[in-house]
């Protein structure tokens, strides 16, 4: 059991029952991500990352096994306002200006937005969108929306961050300079992380550990620690070490 | 953006081309006298009557508007209170599934003899006009509410939101546009339940009332000038929250596409779903017996379901009131049925046709939505006029209060097929015809269904009306008859049997597209 404001899951399966066949998207995973520590899960479509996300995000309860977030239910760590969420889709609401939109773990977990006034500002500012705090979602480029997102997601000061693909929608090149702030914030904040990505060059920039997995069913096939000293510079990007290690993660993707 | 604004610019210019070019028209054929030997006024006869009449409007106008605003007022409060109950609990929904198909198919007319001698003053106009905007604002807020967006929804749950964080925080906002819309649609319905219930109300004031009055009166410009009146209340409130409904809903669509469908709503079976569904069956008539006691009606007046079973089978004359029954539907059914068909094969092929023709859609929808607009009972009499009192004046009414909302609903409908289904066999050469078979057709099935279950009570509606106000056959008369021989028995039974009709057509309807919609893996439209 992980103490402190760790991700644990045990034995956890999640099964859908489909047309005439039950599909197995979880079979009986393992992972224990320590407290403070950056958790990347990269893997083919339908191995059950986005499941094992929403699992420990308390948004679906799984068939078996249990999971612990920070020593507490999924349920009760998020009540408590212990943990951030950014999802693939920046999923603002419409109605909601930047500010607002980055208030809204605020309201409800019920606290008191005047207490965050400057927060918000720091974290607008931190993701490079000030001058843009009173604009509607609709009136933003796809890379600033999700920037919202990311400053929602920091806003509670959270000790436990899970990150749906963030910066799946977003081209390459904003995207490494969008992981570069990633890991800046990171540093910072410490928060424990668990990030689900499609970008093999991404969780071996971002991560202590890739957890690559595999489908039907869904399960852990390898774990490949990220040794690479912090803070890891772009240049890091062209390395011999870091081709290594995304020529050892294709590998396992591919089932070696 | 600039051409777009021009676009849109292009498109009001035609519309009000459009309009221009219909009313002059119009005064044409009304001052040759060309329609009916003049039964169809030019719009100047029209306006001059109207002010000649000025000092008899303010009062009668200002009676109905206060029915129809309180209750439009009443209603969909109760509406949108019963439309986050209903999208909140799947279970709740469940149950109030008999009383709201009952609300939705009840005839208004029907009803409106019993509120009249059951209350007194202005409570069966506020009852009528509140009953009209129940069904379609509550149906709109269940519909907005369960069409939010997930990944909104996870978000908040994702905080450890609940059901009430839920609904303040996202899905009452995200339901706004569709609760608009759904008002918007409320009131004509609360004019026309309004004037309804003045029909037999014996009220000094009210444009029903003027318009009952007018009726035996030669005097088409008259009539005409009524039922603008009425159609221009309306008019002015749909206006209102279409305004409303436009300023906001551009704060509202979500600025990608939804990756997730919408969640599916919970199944129930077995024993607690049957039990469900008999409670629910049951509701209404609990809810018709529960109200009569509470009001403490004297039984010779208030019939419970048990009075009405007793006056058509047990008592004396039960034998003389099924033959009068009887012989009533034998006139009101086949007619209803065919100018129902009509009414929805023309929809469908003029909607087929704007797909291969856009410009027809176009140029037609505003007409279309302006009829909506047009309160039936304002529409009647003037049909009357056109048409003169035989059978052929209720087949038209019936074609043309199915047409418009059928009409509407599959334009919509065939509008919102994909862009790439149809490219996909365009790229292979398909010829119109080929890509309305292959593709507009099937995809246009949920809205076909739509429009019937739309088309049911409102055909039975216009029929009834068409035989109260013009022919005097069928349910219509038989209803306005036994009003005047204050034989309460009757009426309640027509009310009843009419209502349970139009539940029949519904079910039918509804029990039919689940099998066409579920072979064909499709979703019913709402």
């Amino acid at each position: 059991m992980t103490t402190g404001t760790g991700i644990a899951l045990k034995d956890v399966s999640r099964a859908f029952a489909a047309r005439e066949t039950v599909v197995q998207a979880l079979d009986r995973v393992s992972l224990d991500c320590p407290a403070g520590s950056f958790t990347a899960l990269i893997g083919p479509s339908g191995c059950g990352k986005s499941t094992m996300l929403r699992l420990a995000l308390g948004l679906d309860a799984p068939s078996g096994g249990t999971i612990s977030v920070a020593g507490q239910s999924p349920q009760a760590a998020a009540k408590a306002g212990l943990t951030g969420v950014a999802f693939q889709d920046a999923a603002l609401m419409p109605w909601r200006s930047v500010e607002g939109n980055i208030a809204l773990p605020l309201d409800v977990l019920g606290r008191k937005r005047s207490d965050y006034t400057g927060k918000i500002a720091g974290l607008i500012d931190l993701v490079g969108l000030k001058g843009f705090e009173k604009a509607l979602p609709g009136e933003l480029s796809g890379g600033m929306r999700q920037r919202v997102a990311i400053a929602r997601a920091l806003v509670t000061d959270p000790q436990v961050l899970f990150l749906d693909e963030p910066f799946g929608a977003l081209d390459q090149i904003l995207r490494r300079q969008m992981n570069v702030e990633l890991q800046r914030i990171w540093m910072e904040s410490r928060a424990t992380t668990l990030l689900v990505t499609h970008g093999i060059d991404e969780a071996v920039f971002l991560a202590d550990r890739v957890v690559v997995m595999q489908s039907r069913p869904g399960r852990i096939g390898k774990i490949i620690d990220i040794p690479l000293p912090r803070p890891r510079l772009p240049d890091v990007f062209t390395t011999e070490a870091f081709h290594a290690l995304e020529d050892e993660i294709t590998e396992a993707l591919d089932g070696h | 953006m600039a051409i777009d604004a021009a676009g849109r610019r292009g498109r009001h210019l035609a519309g009000l081309r459009n309009a221009i070019i219909l009313i002059v028209l119009w005064e044409l054929l009304g001052q040759l006298k060309l329609v009916a030997g003049g039964a169809l006024p030019a719009p100047s006869a029209v306006l001059i009557r109207f002010w000649q009449d000025r000092g008899d409007y303010p009062l009668h106008l200002l009676a109905t508007f206060e029915g129809a605003a309180l209750g439009f007022f009443i209603g969909n409060v109760v509406a949108i209170a019963a439309g986050i109950l209903f999208a909140v609990s799947p279970v709740a929904a469940r149950l109030g599934r008999g009383l709201n198909v009952a609300i939705f198919a009840l005839p208004p007319i029907a009803i409106s003899p019993i509120l009249v001698l059951t209350f007194s003053g202005m409570t069966p106009r506020i009852a009528l006009a509140a009953l009209g905007c129940y069904f379609v604002t509550m149906s709109a807020t269940v519909t907005g509410i369960t069409q939010t967006d997930r990944r909104m929804l996870d978000v908040v749950r994702a905080y450890g939101g609940g059901w009430v964080a839920l609904l303040r925080l996202v899905e009452i906002r995200s339901a706004l546009p569709a609760i608009l819309s759904g008002l918007r649609v409320a009131a004509p319905a609360a004019v026309l339940g309004s004037v309804l219930a003045e029909f037999g109300g014996g009220g000094r004031y009210g444009l029903g009332v003027y318009l009952i009055g007018s009726l035996g009166r030669a005097d088409p410009p008259r009539l005409w000038g009524i039922g603008l009146a009425a159609t221009g209340m309306a008019l002015l409130v749909y206006a209102l929250f279409a305004l409303i409904e436009a300023r906001i809903t551009h704060t509202t669509r979500a600025v990608t596409v939804a990756a997730t469908p919408p969640g599916t709503p919970l199944a129930i079976g077995g024993f607690a779903g049957a039990a469900l569904t008999l409670i629910s069956a049951a509701l209404p008539f609990a809810v018709w017996w529960g109200f009569l006691k509470m009001l403490g009606t004297p039984p010779m007046i208030a019939k419970t379901p048990l009075g009405v079973i007793d006056y058509l089978f047990f008592a004396q004359s039960a034998e003389t009131a099924q033959l009068r029954l009887l012989s009533a539907l034998a006139q009101t059914l086949p007619l209803t049925l065919l100018g129902m068909t009509a009414g929805l094969a023309f929809a469908f092929a003029l909607a087929l046709a704007s797909v291969v023709r856009p410009g027809i859609v176009r140029s037609f929808m505003p007409v279309a939505l302006v009829t909506q607009t047009m309160p039936l009972v304002a529409l009647t009499p003037l049909l009357v006029l056109l048409l003169g009192r035989g059978p052929s004046v209720i087949l038209w009414i019936t074609v043309s209060v199915t047409f418009f909302p059928a009409f509407v609903t599959l334009a919509q409908g065939l509008g919102m097929v994909s862009r790439s289904a149809l490219d996909v066999v365009r790229a292979y050469g398909a010829n119109p015809f080929i890509q309305l078979r292959l593709v507009s057709i099937p995809a246009s099935l949920p809205y076909l269904f739509a429009a019937m279950r739309l088309a049911v009570p409102r055909a039975l509606l216009g029929v009834m009306i068409a035989e109260w106000l013009a022919t005097g056959t069928g349910l219509g008369n038989l209803l306005n008859q036994s009003r005047g021989y204050l034989d309460y028995g009757m009426i309640w039974t027509v009310a009843v049997v009419s209502v349970l009709i139009s539940i029949l057509f519904y079910q039918i309807v509804i029990v039919v597209e689940r099998r066409v919609l579920q072979r064909r893996g499709m979703q019913p439209a709402s």
